[in-house]
């Protein structure tokens, strides 16, 4: 309910606009949710390396330790490998610190982090939804303005 | 009286120029305050996971392609400072852009008396 307010509160103020300042406001909107496209996209993205991070976790079992393995040095080089340790994971945190982590925390990390990409792109739903709302008001007072001076030329014709 | 437009016209001009000079000042900060902030939030987020840590837990640090183990009481210290030292930085240049936010008010003020003026005279 409040954001109908907040938008009520906004067209009073639109419509005291001119026909110069709705196009600007209603580039600058434009512009904004453009740029919160693009920022939703980069999360989403973001969201998926976690998320696929966090399947590779859950496929790991406890009997892969001693297993052999291939580990690429190349995309087409391979030198074979034993895991030693199947409970013990290196996660980079960003800013170039890596932790060292056991199998249940690497979890709970890849999770945490996937809940709070998630939490910002809702976040940023919600923004980008009041500011189409807003922009949808714009336009509807940008139509208003035009037949407005239709009319007026029509009435001007007449006389 | 052409020869006064045409002075004003001059002057309205220049001011013009020196008014979209600073915009760009102004925008080109708005995008530093940008990264400084991105780069403060993810600070923030390796501050959490440190602190999560206990002390038994290896850290490492990414020094061109080695990683390098650090002392965990150590990384939180220098992530800390590193924070402190982008807030100080955000700060500044908050500081910047009300700065130039004053000065482009200005500038309109001026920019609007000469329309003024030029419209008065012609």
């Amino acid at each position: 309910m409040s954001s109908d307010k907040n938008e009520q509160g906004e067209q009073i103020d639109l419509t005291k606009l001119n026909l110069q300042q709705l196009q600007q406001l209603k580039s600058e909107f434009e512009q904004e949710l453009n740029m919160f496209q693009e920022s939703l996209q980069t999360l989403q993205k973001c969201k998926g390396k976690y998320a696929n991070s966090r399947e590779v976790l859950e496929s790991i079992s406890p009997d892969w330790k001693d297993k052999q393995i291939l580990v690429p040095l190349t995309s087409s080089m391979y030198v074979p490998g034993l895991i030693k340790e199947v409970d013990n994971f290196i996660i980079d945190i960003g800013t170039g610190y890596y932790i060292e982590r056991d199998l249940d925390t690497s979890r709970d990390y890849f999770k945490r982090k996937v809940d709070y990409v998630q939490e910002q792109v809702d976040k940023l739903e919600k923004i980008q939804q009041t500011k189409s709302r807003f922009l949808a008001a714009v336009c509807e007072v940008m139509e208003l303005h035009q037949q407005q001076a239709i009319q007026q030329m029509k009435q001007q014709g007449l006389a | 009286m052409e020869k006064e437009t045409a002075a004003i016209q001059k002057r309205l001009q220049a001011e013009v120029e020196s008014y979209q000079s600073v915009q760009k000042d102004f925008q080109k900060l708005v995008q530093q305050r940008q990264i400084l902030i991105g780069q403060l939030n993810e600070n923030e987020c390796v501050m959490d996971e440190l602190n999560l840590l206990k002390g038994d837990n290896k850290v490492f640090k990414l020094f061109g392609p080695v990683l390098v183990k650090q002392d965990l009481e150590e990384s939180r210290q220098n992530v800390g400072k590193r924070m402190e030292y982008i807030k100080k930085e955000v700060d500044r240049t908050n500081n910047n852009l009300e700065s130039l936010e004053k000065k482009l008010a200005k500038h309109r003020d001026s920019l609007q008396k000469l329309q003024q003026q030029i419209k008065i005279l012609t």
